[in-house]
């Protein structure tokens, strides 16, 4: 990361401007005059806001990135994509099962998948997108909730997908079914909840409430801490 | 990448770490706490701050960039907008699409209301999806909620409000099964156990969470569930100033469609307030954690309306931003790398402070290694300590952090720096609003049928939140403003919708010679600079 | 000795009675089948057009994820699955053209070095099916099985390579190494009316009900087969969609990775059998 150039030519939409070596995307196009409506969210690579699409001079290869996770490089040419239309099934979680035939049910174009492998390639998380439409397609709905869970449903694989599948909507509905009706509850929770709702701790409660400053402190500095 | 200077220096701290290994640095004592906020915690920092000239908070000292904004002008002209022209006609209209915002209209909706939910960006754009490190209640055996009401009191430093605190740890179990039964994967043992860990200033390990994306988690199985329920949602048109009648309740809000710049009036029978905290605002030109859209409108439009605001003053900056690479300056190492065992270092590669101190105390013992004692490791944009990730996969086993802390290796990884073999560079981040909008258990404000949750509220976290508290507050207060103001609507009769409060506010400022900026921002302008 | 192994949707799903049989009658024999770390589905029909590349890529990336294992082989034993597999592979090595199209839109370059395998080929080469002979512990004396291919495995025969097109004998080789008599079947490399179950029942009723009533007019008492398709089509097809009501002609049908297993002495449950199967088989022989 030696920099020998100050500053790199970048095209936005096809616009020139000379930015700063080693900054990102988004701070770059900042730089250049713009200011975000779309296509910003967190600036931390969470949101899935500011997926941006690019080309570097002499490769043929269609890029993408998260313009706040990726660093500008000259020559590159850009735009953002910060909406993608894509359908959404609306379900009642609760009385669904977690099976193979619920996810056909709302999603029946994942036996479309081709298998071209494009939605794994863009991804800007690198998740298996391919895989875990895989595993939906074979009904393995755990697979298809840990394989897809750092989706920041960015939107950038359905926006290439031939089959047009929506991987990201497959990837929650898999994981709210997982969530839900697979993985097993937590028990101690249940039973906090039960003792809470019976009013267990509500006269420490109260008496906590009542403390003075000073007592409370007193309390704080001598409570035990759990190794 | 690290540069040679750099790669050098970390070979001291790998020198000292098998020794370190053995040793914990003892705790501050509560006085030894109460000197190092005072001597190094930017909130004490002498000209950081300057009396506010209006509003129910008028001459309490707020920092610059807050005052600045109470003494700014409405973005509308008050008697020029028609409040006739009616685009949007609610029972419950909720302001701010983060995880406040969206479990207050899913319980609004619960209770038959008709929502509307209006948010500046996409629905889920917000600091709530940025949360990392997890979500507390007190729902182990060993733990119970008086300990949690006294880890919250202590890290507040006693200045929490004791109904709030109270409404927070009881409802805190009830919360995490209200998203456990949403079908959040919280990260637990084969027999359903939760996996918790401790956080800064807990007592028990009581920290909830899904890898490191709790928060993203949360926002997005909010989200899903809000759009399974259908209602409805606008996005990009944040409100720019509230709506009362002429009763002097609130009732509605004027949106502004930030793509066609159109004024849109909601009216609203309630009205939630879930706009967020203010890190954009860079107080004490710090960078921060906080999402794009960070910028106090919440606080600006409510302060007009009449609601009061508490403990504003009390910033909370998170130790361990980002120092080094400068791409990335500023956002979130999250403390569960310290929950997890890390260490943090100085150049000669020797602790300075225990790990799991409250995070004011912690960023304080960093200021002071990098400013008095020198100590710190010089990086472009000043200096930074090291946090010795490493660490974790010692102890916790190979492979570690890219398993617990995926968004974090991949943060690093991105600027070819591995944190799973080495080191990285921190210092602290302008993280989290402490105070806001004063409420009370039921969410509700001084201004009738005004609700306030999450970080725009004020009270909770007294002066100082703890991790994980933030993410609960957002969802016990959600959802207590939610059920709360879609009853409180059943009831509620309107009147004839008026700005008067904001054209009184106006002429207020005119009358002091304030006024010549506009508020709410809206959103940060970085144009032609490197910043945020 | 481990060997990889693509399972195939179907088998993950519908047809795990094929997946567990297959596995714990090879295990039995020594030859472990290791899945794929990550595998999607084959594609379940070869394209019809010689140059729909699209159609063939995801079998392409099968096969050349297997060939990063380095073991050379790759195990299937859905018929479907094989079929396609077989044929993409034959594409990689055989035409130039393919090879390179499908390149473009590999991650690995992939040149067909991987050898597809049906189980059946695997114990023929890799047991042998005298050695077996030797290694059955319950010999299915008496029991008369009618081997049924169906169309995918066998043809086209150049491609395939499975034997002789139309008659092909290796399962029948297998059936009498575990002591049972194969019986001669006209229509055992027939079409069992395949997907068109999905369109036309009635026609593949029929065409299911000729498959039965041929083989048992040779006296099966069984019928085994490979694949999850044919199985399906011949089981519950006559009784159901064709509305004829219960066949005379209704036999038993199971995989033959079933047979194999209980031949070896497998309990019912890791076969995925139910024990009304081990019922008839027994009244069958009796
Ligand atoms: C990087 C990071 C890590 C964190 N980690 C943790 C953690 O581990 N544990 C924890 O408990 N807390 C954590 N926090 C704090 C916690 O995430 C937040 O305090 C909490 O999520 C705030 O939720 P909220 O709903 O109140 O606000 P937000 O989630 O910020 O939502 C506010 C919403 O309001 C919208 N909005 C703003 N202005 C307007 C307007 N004028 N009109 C309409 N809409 C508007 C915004 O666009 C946004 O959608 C973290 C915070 C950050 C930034
Ligand atoms: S899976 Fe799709 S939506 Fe999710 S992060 Fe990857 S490209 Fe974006
Ligand atoms: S882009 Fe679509 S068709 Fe291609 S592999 Fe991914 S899901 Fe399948
Ligand atoms: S702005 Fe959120 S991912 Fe880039």
């Amino acid at each position: 990361m030696t920099a020998e150039k100050k500053t790199v030519s970048i095209y936005v939409m096809g616009k020139q401007s000379e930015v700063p070596y080693g900054v990102t995307i988004m701070k770059a196009m900042e730089y250049a005059g713009y200011r975000f409506i779309r296509g910003c969210g967190c600036r931390g690579g969470f949101c899935g806001a500011c997926g941006t699409v690019y080309r570097k001079p002499g490769n043929f290869r269609l890029k993408v990135g998260l313009a706040c996770a990726t660093m500008v490089e000259d020559g590159m040419h850009l735009t953002q994509i910060p909406f993608y239309p894509a359908n959404k099934a609306v379900y009642n979680l609760e009385a669904l099962e977690p099976t193979l035939g619920t996810l056909l049910k709302y999603y029946p174009e994942i036996t479309r998948c081709l298998g071209c492998n494009q939605c794994t390639r863009i991804c800007p998380q690198e998740l298996p997108v391919m895989n875990y439409i895989a595993t939906a397609q074979r009904g393995d709905i755990e697979a298809t909730a840990h394989q897809s869970f750092d989706c920041i449903m960015c939107g950038l694989c359905a926006s290439r997908c031939p089959a047009e599948i929506v991987q990201y909507n497959v990837g929650i509905l898999a994981r709210r079914l997982y969530g839900r009706h697979i993985a097993p509850r937590a028990k101690h929770l249940a039973e906090r909840v039960d003792e809470i709702r019976a009013g267990k701790f509500d006269a420490e409660l109260d008496r906590l409430m009542q403390m003075s400053k000073e007592e409370l402190q007193k309390l704080y500095n001598a409570r035990d801490i759990e190794q | 990448m690290y540069t040679p200077e750099m790669l050098r220096l970390i070979e001291v701290v790998e020198q000292t770490r098998e020794k370190r290994l053995q040793e914990t640095f003892p705790r501050l004592t509560a006085e030894e706490k109460t000197n190092l906020l005072r001597s190094y915690h930017p909130d004490y920092m002498e000209g950081a701050m300057r009396p506010l000239k209006i509003g129910p908070n008028a001459g309490e000292k707020l920092p610059h960039a807050y005052v600045d904004l109470f003494e700014s002008r409405s973005m509308i002209d008050a008697d020029g907008l028609s409040l006739d022209d009616i685009a949007y006609d609610v029972d419950v209209l909720v302001i701010g699409g983060g995880g406040a915002g969206t479990a207050a209209a899913l319980l609004a909706a619960e209770e038959g209301a008709d929502v509307l939910l209006v948010t500046k960006l996409r629905h889920g754009d917000a600091n709530t999806m940025m949360a990392e490190g997890g979500i507390q209640a007190a729902d182990k055996e060993n733990d119970s909620p008086a300990l949690h009401y006294l880890d919250a009191m202590g890290g507040g430093g006693f200045y929490n409000i004791p109904e709030l605190v109270r409404a927070l740890v009881n409802d805190a179990p009830l919360c995490i099964q209200w998203l456990e039964s949403l079908g959040c994967m919280f990260s637990k043992y084969p027999d359903g156990t939760m996996n918790t860990i401790h956080g800064g200033g807990t007592s028990r390990k009581r920290m909830h969470f899904a890898h490191d994306y709790t928060g993203a988690e949360i926002m997005r199985t909010l989200r899903d569930e809000a759009r399974n329920r259908g209602i409805k949602v606008v996005e990009f048109s944040p409100a720019v100033e509230l709506i009362k009648d002429e009763r002097g309740q609130c009732a509605g809000a004027v949106l502004y469609n930030l793509e066609t710049e159109q004024f849109l009036v909601a009216r609203a029978k309630t009205v939630i307030i879930a706009t967020g905290g203010s890190g954009r605002l860079h107080i004490n030109d710090s960078p921060t954690t906080n999402h794009y859209g960070a910028t106090a409108d919440g606080l600006v439009i409510a302060y007009r309306a009449g609601a009061k605001l508490i403990y504003l003053d009390a910033t909370q900056f998170h130790p361990t931003g980002v120092a080094f690479p400068e791409q990335i300056v500023g956002q979130l190492v999250t403390e569960k790398v310290r929950g997890l065992g890390a260490q943090l270092v100085n150049i000669d590669g020797e602790q300075f402070i225990y790990p799991l101190e409250t995070r004011d105390a912690v960023s304080s013992a960093i200021i002071r290694e990098c400013r008095e004692r020198q100590k710190g490791i010089p990086v472009p944009s000043g200096y930074g300590v090291w946090l010795d990730s490493p660490m974790i996969e010692i102890i916790h086993g190979k492979g570690t952090i890219e398993k617990e802390l995926p968004a974090m290796f991949r943060q690093y990884i991105r600027f070819g720096i591995n944190m799973a073999e080495q080191p990285i560079l921190v210092y602290p981040t302008l993280h989290y609003q402490n105070g806001g909008i004063l409420i009370n258990e039921f969410a509700e404000t001084q201004v009738p049928n005004l609700y306030v949750a999450g970080e725009a509220s004020g009270g909770v976290h007294g002066r100082n939140r703890l991790m994980g508290n933030s993410l609960l507050d957002i969802i016990v207060f959600g959802r207590r403003a939610g059920k709360n103001a879609a009853q409180k609507a059943k009831t509620v009769q309107l009147g004839k919708l008026t700005l008067e409060h904001v054209r009184r506010y106006n002429e207020e400022l005119a009358k002091q010679g304030l006024g010549q900026r506009v508020a709410p921002i809206l959103l940060p302008d970085y144009r032609g600079k490197i910043s945020g | 000795m481990s060997i990889p192994y693509f399972p195939g949707c179907t088998l993950h799903v519908k047809a795990k009675d094929l997946d567990d049989s297959t596995r714990a009658a090879l295990a039995a024999l020594g030859l472990e089948l290791t899945e794929l770390p990550e595998w999607t589905c084959c594609g379940a029909v070869f394209p019809l057009a010689q140059d729909n590349y699209m159609g063939m890529v995801a079998a392409a990336r099968i096969l050349a994820n297997a060939a990063k294992l380095g073991d050379g082989r790759l195990v299937t034993v859905c018929s479907f699955c094989y079929h396609v597999l077989k044929r993409v592979n034959f594409a990689f090595r055989n035409r130039t053209e393919a090879r390179n199209k499908l390149n473009e839109y590999l991650e690995e370059h992939y040149n067909g070095e991987v050898t597809l395998l049906h189980p059946l080929e695997l114990i023929r080469d890799d047991v042998g099916f005298d050695v077996l002979q030797d290694r059955v512990y319950r010999r299915l004396k008496g029991l008369k099985v009618a081997c049924y291919y169906g169309c995918t495995l066998s043809r086209p025969a150049e491609e395939m390579g499975f034997g002789e097109p139309e008659n092909p004998t290796i399962m029948e080789e297998l059936v009498a190494a575990l002591g049972a008599e194969p019986v001669g079947f006209s229509w055992k490399t027939k079409c069992c009316g395949s997907y068109q179950v999905l369109n036309n029942a009635a026609l593949a009723a029929d065409r299911a009900q000729a498959v039965l009533e041929a083989a048992s007019r040779q006296g099966a008492h069984v019928i085994i087969t490979s694949c999850p398709l044919c199985r399906y089509n011949l089981e519950r097809l006559p009784v159901g969609a064709a509305g004829k009501g219960e066949s005379e002609a209704r036999l038993p049908v199971l995989y033959f990775t079933q047979l194999l297993g209980i031949a070896l002495q497998l309990p019912a449950t890791t076969l995925g059998l139910d024990s009304h199967y081990l019922d008839a088989l027994k009244e069958a022989r009796a």
